[in-house]
């Protein structure tokens, strides 16, 4: 698809998500995907900011170990952790320095076959909230078309996050930033069980979750959640199409 | 890597820990924190009865001691609703409809009460609730802070039903603030070996990891891994690989 009618359409996609309760979750899982589409980048991830502080994962364009992994470090080292601190882009870090400034983060990204990472911080009015972190496998650079894409998505998913109740209160944005953050833990809670319960691995649990949610028009977390209460068995979930898409 | 208020909570809570080595040093911290004038913990059982974990003064536990009584109040509404519950000014209500722990609370001294749910993922652990003896909302900052001690709490639950050694918790809680997502899949995982609740599940992780003095990390990813599972038969654990069934 053309990149033009690709962003189209992921407006579009986004736009008929963000009705009155949308699943945080699902539509970062989306805008990780659409990025791997739309900007010449292997892999997506985001990260969101604890009312601690600190960084934790909440969606990826992929739920393989490796990737999972590599977000987890940077809850202490990382181009997310500095792109968050200092809410500035960081774009075509190369890697190829081993012992460059994220000394435990780019031996292992190296180690995985990546070979430049990306990172454009989720902000809004002064207000920076997580990151958007991209990785390449081949050398190369992003363009300054592919890093302006991928900021205005990143911004769309920002104002998503933000907007979502009419009033911004503090109270509200605090309860709303914490509960994304608790139910990607119900989520990997379910892929758990979903994982032990048909025997499959955790990528395979994670998209027979997200096949079930879109077959049955119900939320990631939804479906997740009626999972770890013992109201949906691991068996009964649906199957993924096949799909080309990481 | 902590963050600064983490850091923040782990030397009040060492402070208090020197100070008043046995009273609720969770409560206490909570309170201080959050700059307000008490706090108390509640945890939830499976079958939704409401104990009082501890409190940090006399109003506190005058209020935890009335809310498990009626039956409604800041802990219980949080606990049921998973939301954040606050009721700003007691002689004046008008977020809560609560016709029997409202005016008793108000005679306690306290002007304003919050309840915020501790849970890790789908596990429901119980509540912190907060009081002022003034009225008034929560800023910004005291709102997350509150955020952070539910977690905190939440860890600290665990590790006390994993007959964790005191003082353990700090140490773990530098090291990694949250847990990591290997924990919650293996958390899933060892819920569907054993037949038991999530709950139940990380508390028997957290146990064996201590057990076998490695970190709940390192245990969690050969559980991933497959190769290590929870026999429910023998409650043992085997170490060896196990071939998929």
């Amino acid at each position: 698809m053309a990149r033009e009618s690709l962003l189209i359409s992921t407006l579009v996609e986004l736009a008929d998500n963000l009705v009155d309760d949308f699943d945080v979750i699902d539509v970062l899982t989306m805008l990780t995907h659409r990025c791997v589409e739309a900007i010449d980048v292997d892999a997506a991830g985001v990260m969101l900011a604890s009312p601690g502080g600190e960084l934790q994962f909440i969606a990826s364009s992929s739920e393989e170990m490796r990737l999972l992994e590599l977000l987890q470090i940077q809850v202490d080292e990382g181009p997310c952790v500095d792109c968050y601190k200092d809410g500035q882009a960081i774009i075509n870090h190369a890697l190829t320095d081993p012992s460059d400034r994220w000394p435990n983060f780019s031996p292992r990204a190296m180690a995985v076959g990546f070979h430049s990472v990306h990172c454009l911080p989720m902000r809004l009015r002064g207000r920076t909230i997580g990151a958007l972190n991209f990785f390449r496998s081949a050398q190369g650079t992003l363009t300054e078309d592919d890093v302006i894409v991928a900021q205005g998505l990143a911004d769309v998913a920002t104002i998503a996050i933000l907007q979502h109740r009419t009033s911004l209160d503090a109270r509200t944005l605090n309860y709303q930033l914490s509960n994304a953050l608790n139910s990607r833990i119900i989520i990997e809670q379910a892929k758990g069980m979903v994982s032990q319960a048909t025997n499959c691995d955790m990528d395979q649990a994670f998209r027979r979750l997200r096949a079930h949610a879109r077959n049955h028009n119900q939320g990631l977390t939804v479906v997740a959640t009626m999972v770890v209460e013992g109201a949906l068995a691991g068996n009964d979930l649906d199957f993924p199409k096949e799909s080309k898409s990481r | 890597m902590a963050t600064d208020r983490l850091l923040a909570v782990l030397m009040l809570l060492a402070k208090r820990e020197r100070s008043h080595p046995h009273d609720g040093s969770l409560c206490a911290v909570a309170a201080e924190l959050t700059d307000l004038s008490g706090a108390g913990i509640a945890l939830v059982s499976a079958q939704r009865q409401y104990t009082s974990m501890c409190t940090s003064d006399a109003v506190a536990k005058k209020l935890m001691d009335l809310e498990i009584t009626v039956g409604e109040g800041p802990c219980i509404e949080a606990c049921l609703a998973d939301y954040i519950i606050d009721e700003a000014d007691l002689d004046e209500p008008n977020q809560r409809d609560w016709s029997a722990y409202g005016p008793s609370a108000a005679a306690t001294g306290a002007r304003a009460v919050f309840g915020f749910p501790v849970r890790i993922g789908g596990i429901r652990l119980g509540a912190l609730s907060l009081y002022r003896d003034r009225p008034g909302e929560l800023s910004p900052q005291q709102l997350s802070d509150a955020h952070l001690m539910t977690s905190v709490i939440g860890r600290a639950v665990l590790s006390m039903q994993a007959g964790a050694p005191r003082g353990t918790l700090a140490d773990e809680l530098e090291r990694e603030a949250n847990f990591d997502f290997s924990v919650h899949q293996a958390t899933g995982m060892i819920a569907v070996q054993g037949s038991m609740t999530l709950g139940d599940a990380l508390v028997t992780l957290r146990a064996h990891a201590f057990a076998m003095n490695i970190s709940l990390s390192e245990l969690s990813l050969r559980v991933v891994s497959r190769q290590t599972a929870f026999d429910p038969n023998s409650t043992l654990w085997r170490d060896e690989p196990i071939g998929s069934s």
